[in-house]
């Protein structure tokens, strides 16, 4: 599968750029590329818990930042990390997503928080893009 | 876009934006730096994000950037801007994720030779000690009426449980405890992040150090301040872990939509702000009291666990083996400060975005034993190069809202230094220097490597020059321990 995101150079944190041929797309690759950040999966990461994240916001870049740090936040709180996204985008604003985890990884960086900064999410010809500064 | 040609050079080390610059500036923006240090705050984001600060509502003279300004999120990352109170605003973006990332110094009796016969067992021991990484803190799993008490009581709390003594309180800002603290406005979540981590250093640019005192450049000063030539010190740079963070995360959020209600426009979401004496900005600032009180015990837990370090390595081999603390500042934070502007006395949040507090002689907040001095300012560099120890003067007072520069400012990006070197190969190219390097992570190590940082000397010799803190010492690490 074709890797949905690119890290771009940032002097102190870490920049991502992020597209999908959709908004559902954008968000799965979004949280894919947090996890590239954040954690070492082992070879065949088994699944060890589903967790359902259900979120509304007024905006769909609100969205992203709260659902990026809504995995942040499981992640730590329950020492996991999340390999396989469902996510659903039932009206603007809103998602409800299930998260497949796994304790098969190792944590590499910590990742503080995601951010509003200069992030808007495009629409284009090929789908939609999207770039995120995470505080690291 | 702001251009280097749109600046004023209004000394040899400060330029400055006039308001009339763009049409959404409320203040000038003002950058301390040299001319090849202010040529690169235009090859990232940083000056435009001075810039976009300007437009904060309330501020009050201009917006400021340290000679070790680079490019953060909103705020550029060694930034100061003051609001007036009680209507001006303050920002969490202001103070950033990691509320009261801060720096202590320990200073000893042992002299280098003394100590290197024994270094990689004391860096061992000291790796054992206090945990770091991305795990848990020394503290274990704290209940949530203790942990209440440690968003609340800070550094007092630490001490009141046996980990340091009322000295340590006295050499710390704040005394450790910062007033107008909530715990009822940190949320569960926030808390729950907390809970297990107390005690620990964290990962990314935090370390705790082993340096020697190279350089003495003001003889009596450093005799006030314990600091001897070729005596060993202990740098302790760490935050208020993931509960800064997740306090951050919830208060930029809460106030996208608070801003709003007050009519707030601002060109970058990662400002969002509220009014001081708002409920909005009442909820975070007593928040960000909690997570600043939590870096303090935080800080003060893990110097405990550095004197029991010490104690099991070098008892019977070194004389003296007390570490006694010079101080501890923070450089991410806002403070309800009061300044003389205009010949009038007036009440500010200063928010100190990697920029660190330096207040000159006589102000009540310097610690008494310094007070005719002004307070040590303490700016660490990177792990092959050398840190410094300072002091407060007037100047700054007068400047720069009592602030100065807090590091060396990252020049590369994490990527671009791990592509320059990989950690194996900088812990050997340090160990020939005679730096043992204990760290959790090679590849966090790359990142931290000291081609990813500005010159520290020269950063130093601009804020010295500028007169926003006078150099005191010079120290170089001979142990570095990074998460």
């Amino acid at each position: 599968m074709e890797q949905g995101y690119r890290e771009i150079p940032h002097t102190a944190d870490v920049e991502l750029e992020v597209w999908g041929k959709d908004l559902p797309e954008l968000f799965t690759h979004a949280a894919q590329g947090l996890f590239s950040l954040a954690v070492r999966f082992d070879p065949e990461p088994r699944i060890s818990a589903h967790r359902v994240i259900n979120l509304s916001a007024p905006d769909w870049e609100t969205l992203l930042v709260d659902w990026l740090n809504e995995l942040i936040l499981l992640s730590d709180e329950n020492e996991e990390a999340y390999v396989a996204f469902e996510v659903e985008l039932p009206g603007v604003g809103q998602l409800s997503a299930r998260a497949c985890a796994t304790t098969d990884f190792t944590r590499t960086k910590v990742v503080k928080a995601a951010t509003f900064h200069n992030l808007t999410i495009k629409e284009g010809p090929e789908g939609v893009r999207a770039t995120i500064v995470f505080d690291v | 876009m702001v251009k280097p040609t749109d600046f004023r050079r209004l000394s040899p080390f400060l330029w400055e934006l006039p308001k009339g610059a763009r049409a959404d500036m409320r203040v000038p923006a003002r950058i301390y730096a040299d001319e090849e240090f202010f040529e690169a705050a235009f090859e990232d984001r940083s000056a435009e994000q001075l810039v976009n600060t300007t437009t904060l509502p309330g501020l009050v003279a201009y917006a400021l950037a340290m000679p070790d300004i680079h490019q953060g999120y909103g705020f550029p990352i060694g930034g100061v801007a003051a609001t007036r109170l009680p209507s001006g605003v303050i920002s969490p973006g202001g103070v950033g994720y990691d509320i009261n990332c801060g720096v202590r110094v320990l200073t000893t009796h042992i002299a280098e030779e003394e100590v290197r016969p024994y270094l990689d067992p004391l860096m061992t021991a000291l790796f054992q000690h206090v945990p770091c990484g991305v795990g848990r803190g020394h503290a274990g799993a704290l209940g949530a009426k203790q942990l209440d008490q440690v968003l609340e009581r800070g550094a007092s709390w630490a001490v009141a449980m046996g980990f340091g003594t009322k000295e340590d309180l006295a050499h710390t800002e704040e005394q450790g405890t910062m007033e107008g603290a909530n715990a009822g406005a940190v949320s569960e979540r926030a808390k729950s992040r907390a809970k297990d981590q107390l005690g620990s250093l964290g990962s990314g640019n935090h370390f705790l150090e082993v340096d020697v005192i190279e350089q003495i450049y003001d003889p009596q000063v450093a005799a006030r301040f314990g600091l001897v030539e070729g005596n060993i010190v202990v740098w302790i740079h760490s935050g208020s872990r993931a509960l800064g963070h997740q306090v951050c995360t919830d208060a930029v959020r809460d106030l996208q939509s608070a801003m709003r209600n007050y009519g707030i426009q601002l060109p970058d979401r990662e400002l969002a702000c509220a009014p001081f004496d708002s409920p909005d900005g009442q909820r975070y600032f007593q928040a960000m009291v909690c997570a600043a009180n939590f870096a303090w015990a935080n800080r003060q837990m893990m110097t405990h666990l550095a004197r029991q370090a010490f104690e099991q390595v070098l008892a019977g081999k070194v004389k003296d083996r007390q570490l006694t603390l010079l101080y501890d500042v923070a450089h991410n934070i806002a403070k309800v400060e009061t300044y003389t502007i205009n010949g009038e006395r007036i009440k500010l949040c200063v928010h100190r975005k990697g920029a660190t507090r330096a207040f000159g002689p006589g102000h009540p907040a310097v610690p008494e034993a310094y007070r005719d001095l002004g307070q040590p300012v303490l700016i660490p560099g990177s792990m092959g190069s050398a840190s410094y120890i300072l002091v407060g003067t007037a100047g700054a007072m007068e400047q720069s809202f009592g602030s100065t520069c807090h590091g060396a400012g990252r020049v590369l990006s994490r990527h671009a230094a791990k592509r320059a070197v990989t950690g194996q190969a900088l812990r050997q190219e340090l160990g020939q220097e005679g730096i043992v390097i204990k760290a959790e992570s090679m590849s966090g190590l790359a990142e931290e490597a000291p081609e990813a940082y500005k010159d520290i000397d020269r950063v130093v010799e601009i804020v010295h020059q500028a007169g926003l803190a006078r150099r005191v010492a010079r120290t170089r690490p001979i142990g570095v321990m990074k998460g």
